[in-house]
């Protein structure tokens, strides 16, 4: 029995550890700790509901949309308050925007290279590569020339001998099996993907003023102002400038990102037997299309021990089950006492202990959905589309499995997801999805305005008495959601269930493990002191941990270690 | 891959990294904040708060040809020591074992970029060693002292290179919406 420790030790202090048991080359037992408290929800308490949102958004130093966008919607659940129409399609238009983003930078900077060995790129013949990427895609970027220019910047790296950010990477490792050629192909998309996702960073800027902290936002709709006669606002000029940059940008993500998923899934195929973990699925409507939210172009919906004949749907963000539903649990948890609560009744008093097996263990709640725990993100928003026979979902997940089928003689079905590889190719499926919705949501917005609508803001009244509310939003991670009590105008307690919480909860009174902990049992481990296929099936979730302090460390120490323990 | 969206580009970035509401770690956005109020406004100049954007920074960085970084760094010396970084201060030395988004920073960024062809022909942190990071604090004395000597150091920073930095007639009103937390310390 070997008893790994991967604790990355970053900036002032580290966010995820992950321990796991290993026997017989598997994982027996896995704990998921993060390391740091995210206390921010006191500092809302007392507040402006109105200006929530410019806190919130501080939470994390990569979700921050979400988390603004999260805390408008809670306000203006717990009002009743209806924004207008324009007001959904600009927030939709940035909330594609970034979850694009999030979803190209997680593919190929975040977790690529641990599928990908860059140094068998040298070995690689170019002129094969860019035939082998010419026959399964129409994508610009695949030409011979392009492969070559990149190979002699990788042949350089090598031989600097200095290989940087790179040389982390668990090179020639055993569960390492893509071909020199592969390896070039990914990786030039991972370089050219530098260029494209700064275009999905510039749609987001244009809308909201500016990026990564939008400044638009205002509980009862946006601030942009719409005058079709007037060049400083929202406009024919920006509108078409914004049509740009999606038509460069959507190519990269149907015939770059999408291709390369399933190019992916099809040389990794045993990846589809490991990693299911939690089999309950949760996924909330989002993108509405109308300015009463009633409509919504991505489905919610919840599924049950893995029975993806049944889908409980949410129709929409006023559904009382997954109000009375959610709790989090927190014994075994760094705060006080045991058990679980509401988020409108939460607490957030941190009791640190060490680390401890059988007691707490982490500064991450568990929450649970009437005592369940349940997986989040683009996995859970496949399912539930595809079991509810959402068309757009069945498209591109049935595009998927026959270009996977089709081309690489491998057959995965929508059961096979629930796997290590299904969270990858759930997130290529679901920016596909996003990528097409993005110019019909600007049509949306556009011929709005041309019809002379251009209202953008309701104002919000506050109530003499208590309220609560909670602001759903279906973000690239999975399933946030902003609980708030509001009391004579003032935030009387705020809770964020986010995402990485749903998948990173530790177990709860019951003993039983959240998603990361149990997807990674039964995980194989071929060499303990490289633990990579660890490290697959936790990146398979893009974790983040909301955080975030922040020093760049110049003393040059090892800013990551992996114990054998 | 060309521009061809008519965004306009800026060669030069100024660039603030920190969390505003973690004490001193706030003091790349002040600082920025603090220039932007101070200098006037030139065309080639794209002066930024980014937050702790992670491997998010790069598109920030992208195509540049100077970007200037002001954040805290973890180094010698006593809390409010203002140090002036190279590339080669901190560039390839740290090999990174990521598990979440967060982890990886400007190192890695820069790297990214460069084998892109990408990457800024230079690139300066202005750092300071801050005294304490806690979740809604105020900023430390020695640290808020060193603000104004940082906000003069990136206007030397670009007049080396050739970039007219000059004070603005009449100040803006830096925002500083975060103060309020700062002001009223943490609710109880």
């Amino acid at each position: 029995m070997a008893r790994i420790s991967i604790d990355p030790v970053t900036r002032i202090e580290g966010h995820l550890r992950i321990d796991v048991e290993v026997d017989g080359g598997a994982v027996q037992k896995a704990w998921a700790c993060c390391t740091m408290w995210r206390g921010i929800e006191t500092i809302l308490r007392g507040r402006d509901p109105r200006e929530g949102w410019v806190f919130a958004q501080r939470f994390c130093g990569v979700c921050t949309t979400v988390h603004a966008m999260a805390s408008v919607r809670a306000v203006e659940d717990a009002l009743q308050l209806e924004i207008p129409a324009n007001a959904q399609y600009i927030r939709n238009l940035i909330l594609i925007a970034h979850a694009l983003h999030d979803h190209i930078v997680h593919f190929y900077h975040l977790s690529a290279l641990d599928w990908v060995d860059i140094t068998t790129i040298p070995k690689a013949d170019p002129a094969r590569a860019a035939s082998i990427a010419d026959g399964v895609s129409s994508w610009p970027g695949n030409s011979h020339h392009e492969l070559e220019a990149v190979q002699n910047k990788v042949k350089g790296l090598i031989a600097s001998g200095q290989l940087g950010i790179f040389s982390h990477g668990y090179w020639g490792h055993p569960a390492m099996r893509l071909s020199p050629e592969m390896n070039l192909i990914l990786f030039a998309h991972y370089l050219q993907a530098l260029e494209f996702q700064r275009k999905a960073c510039q749609v987001v800027g244009i809308l909201g003023g500016k990026t990564p902290h939008i400044q638009n936002l205002a509980v009862g709709g946006v601030m942009n102002a719409i005058n079709l006669n007037s060049l400083a606002t929202m406009n024919m000029d920006r509108l078409g400038t914004l049509q740009s940059l999606l038509q460069e940008l959507i190519p990269f993500v149907q015939q770059a990102y999408f291709v390369d998923a399933c190019l992916l899934a099809a040389s990794y195929p045993e990846w589809f037997r490991y990693g299911r973990g939690v089999a309950n699925y949760l996924s909330v409507p989002d993108l509405p299309v109308d300015a009463k939210a009633t409509k919504f172009d991505l489905p919610g919906g919840v599924i049950m021990e893995g029975n993806l004949g049944s889908v409980r749907p949410i129709k929409d963000w006023r559904d009382e089950p997954i109000r009375a539903a959610v709790a989090e649990d927190i014994t075994h948890a760094w705060y006080q006492g045991q058990g679980a609560l509401p988020p409108w009744k939460g607490k957030t008093d941190p009791y640190y202990t060490d680390f401890r097996d059988e007691g707490k263990y982490t500064w991450v709640k568990a929450p649970r959905y009437n005592g369940h725990p349940m997986q989040v993100g683009p996995l859970s928003n496949i399912l539930v589309g595809y079991s509810s026979g959402h068309p757009l979902t069945r498209k591109w997940a049935d595009a998927a499995f026959k270009r996977i089928s089709s081309v690489h003689g491998l057959n995965v079905t929508p059961e096979d997801l629930q796997s290590t590889m299904g969270r990858y190719l759930a997130r290529a499926i679901r920016s596909a999805m996003l990528s097409e919705l993005a110019l019909q949501h600007l049509q949306l917005l556009s011929s709005n305005i041309l019809k002379g609508d251009d209202t953008t803001y309701n104002p919000p009244q506050f109530p003499a008495h208590e309220v609560e509310g909670v602001g759903l939003h279906e973000a690239p991670r999975g399933t946030l959601s902003h609980w708030v009590v509001i009391d004579k105008a003032a935030f009387s307690n705020y809770q964020a269930v986010v995402p990485t919480t749903w998948n990173a909860s530790p177990r709860d009174q019951k003993g039983v493990s959240g998603p990361y902990e149990s997807s990674l049992l039964a995980n194989p481990v071929a060499d303990p002191e490289k633990p990579l296929e660890v490290l697959r099936t936790v990146h398979s979730f893009d974790p983040c941990m909301a955080c975030a302090c922040h020093t760049l460390d110049v003393s040059g120490r090892e800013i990551a270690q992996t114990k054998v323990l | 891959m060309s521009e061809s969206t008519g965004v306009a580009e800026r060669h030069i970035c100024v660039i603030g990294l920190g969390n505003v509401l973690l004490g001193d770690d706030g003091f790349g956005p002040l600082v920025v904040e603090r220039f932007r109020c101070e200098y006037a406004d030139h065309a080639d100049v794209e002066v930024l708060d980014l937050g702790t954007p992670g491997l998010d920074l790069a598109p920030y960085l992208h195509g540049k040809h100077l970007a200037v970084i002001v954040d805290t760094v973890k180094s010698e010396g006593e809390p409010g020591t203002l140090c002036h970084l190279g590339e080669t201060d901190f560039g390839d030395r740290r090999a990174a074992l990521h598990l979440t988004g967060h982890d990886p920073g400007l190192a890695q960024c820069l790297a990214q970029l460069r084998l892109a062809g990408r990457a800024p022909s230079k690139v300066i942190v202005v750092g300071v060693v801050p005294q304490s990071c806690a979740l809604g604090s105020s900023f430390s004395a020695p640290v808020f002292a060193a603000v104004s000597t940082a906000v003069e150091k990136i206007a030397s920073l670009l007049r080396e290179h050739d970039v007219p930095c000059q004070r603005r007639a009449v100040q803006k009103p830096p925002n500083l919406w975060w103060e309020t937390v700062l002001r009223t310390g943490m609710p109880t």
